[in-house]
């Protein structure tokens, strides 16, 4: 049984016009048993950039903290936020440096970056970037995200539009797969706000 | 002392992607037609498709020497089946048939994923879904194959089965009508194509402009066959030759 499936989840990001929606499912669970249905597996850099972390719940977590801590660094550094694309480089060089040793983790990274124009990238556990213009999906659900996604995308939605199709999307993927589910968190992030939902769906 | 292991296996995967949906008149069964092996190519005009009886027709993608087996078997009972009955087998009969045969071979099975799409004796559509052991059920929709991981969250989201475990039974067949279905289907392989290596079709284009038209005519395709009141059509749609 792979340390990827030992968690269980489910990411996708889209880009929509002058937006991006970053959605995650809400399952933490140990291989069959669920432990709760409300984990936090987004996390805001700042507010234009996003981070989302599938895989082993524990590396993610520790993942998170170490990128945090040296985003906090750049802060005090540079006076200014982080670019998404920096972040997207900073998260795959993190990753790389345990290369022989990995964190068992699938980011998906979403920002807004210069002249608002949205950034979506995702990685392997080791750092291999993979810049989309469309959408990135990442976790155990990742076969039904791609098909699913990919039949419902289309370019420059509104942001309203966009999270109806990403909602939709994340939904029935879920729906196909045990480890991930139990609700969904969808964030909605335009140049002015961000909008933060929780669906509800197939409580199992 | 470890137990010896075999180096060579008898099955192998040809790839492939198939799907049926069940509708209040009609079936639609649609395949791609590649067939690989590894990362290979072996024919881009290869149709999953077999016509079991007048009104039941059976998709498979898998391993097409165990596939062709086994239509071949079905085939023969039914010819035997017609002799003895002096009729045409129905879905749900060539259905059951199908579940027995595959799980004859419980211990050496057929590497076959089978959808089985048809009318039933009142001309609704049924759409039966297996395992490679013979394990099956009636729904309204199905994908198998390599690229039903991609297909079927989508199918979910389009045609919202009622529940199986409410009771009275609701019907799962599809409300939409045949050129939404046919629609559906084409739309479904072309997503799938995107993203499963295995599933291959081509791309529409306009053939009186293309200068490469003997090309698109020999690529692979979606076969789509669908069946009603009036008998069974079968289309062709180009997909993605990469």
């Amino acid at each position: 049984m792979s340390i990827f499936e030992y968690n269980g989840s489910a990411l996708i990001a889209m880009v929509g016009k002058n937006c991006f929606a970053i959605a995650s499912d809400r399952r933490f669970g140990v291989q069959l048993q669920t432990v709760a249905t409300d984990f936090q597996k987004i996390y805001r850099i700042h507010d234009r950039v996003f981070l989302g972390l599938s895989g082993l719940a524990t590396d993610a977590q520790t993942l998170y903290q170490r990128l945090v801590f040296r985003h906090k660094l750049y802060q005090l550094r540079e006076e200014r936020d982080m670019k998404p694309e920096t972040f997207a480089s900073l998260v795959s060089a993190l990753l790389y440096e345990k290369r022989f040793g990995p964190y068992f983790c699938q980011p998906v990274i979403a920002g807004l970056g210069d002249e608002d124009k949205p950034f979506i990238c995702t990685m392997d556990s080791i750092g291999a970037k993979e810049l989309a213009k469309d959408f990135v999906v990442a976790g155990t659900a990742s076969e039904s995200l791609y098909g699913a996604c990919e039949a419902m995308f289309k370019p420059d939605m509104e942001p309203e539009e966009l999270f109806e199709i990403i909602s939709q999307a994340l939904l029935s993927s879920v729906d196909r797969d045990c480890l991930s589910g139990w609700g969904g968190h969808v964030y909605v992030v335009t140049p002015t706000e961000v909008k933060e939902r929780i669906l509800k769906g197939r409580m199992d | 002392m470890t137990k010896q292991q075999a180096n060579w296996s008898p099955y192998d995967n040809n790839g492939g992607s198939c799907v049926a949906i069940a509708g209040a008149d009609y079936c639609v069964i649609a395949a791609d037609t590649r067939m690989s092996t590894g990362y290979n190519i072996l024919t881009r005009d290869y149709s999953k498709i077999c016509k079991l009886a007048d009104k039941c027709v059976m998709a498979s993608s898998g391993f097409q020497a165990d596939v062709r087996a086994l239509q071949k078997h079905l085939a023969a009972r039914h010819l035997i089946y017609q002799h003895q009955h002096n009729k045409q087998m129905s879905c749900p009969a060539m259905a059951q048939l199908l579940s027995n045969t595959l799980y004859y071979k419980r211990f050496f099975p057929y590497y076959s994923f089978n959808v089985l799409g048809g009318l039933d004796n009142e001309g609704k559509g049924c759409v039966f879904t297996y395992d490679a052991v013979g394990s099956y059920e009636k729904v309204g929709y199905s994908s198998q194959g390599s690229g039903s991981t991609l297909i079927m969250p989508f199918l979910d989201n389009q045609l919202k089965s009622p529940s199986p475990l409410l009771l009275p039974a609701l019907d799962a067949v599809t409300p939409l009508s045949e050129p939404e279905a046919v629609d559906l289907v084409k739309t479904v392989f072309a997503s799938a194509t995107e993203r499963d290596i295995y599933t291959h079709t081509v791309h529409p284009f306009n053939t009186a402009l293309s200068n490469f038209s003997l090309d698109v005519l020999q690529g692979d395709k979606l076969e789509i066959v669908i069946l009603n009141a009036s008998g069974i059509r079968r289309e062709y749609m180009d997909l993605r030759k990469d």
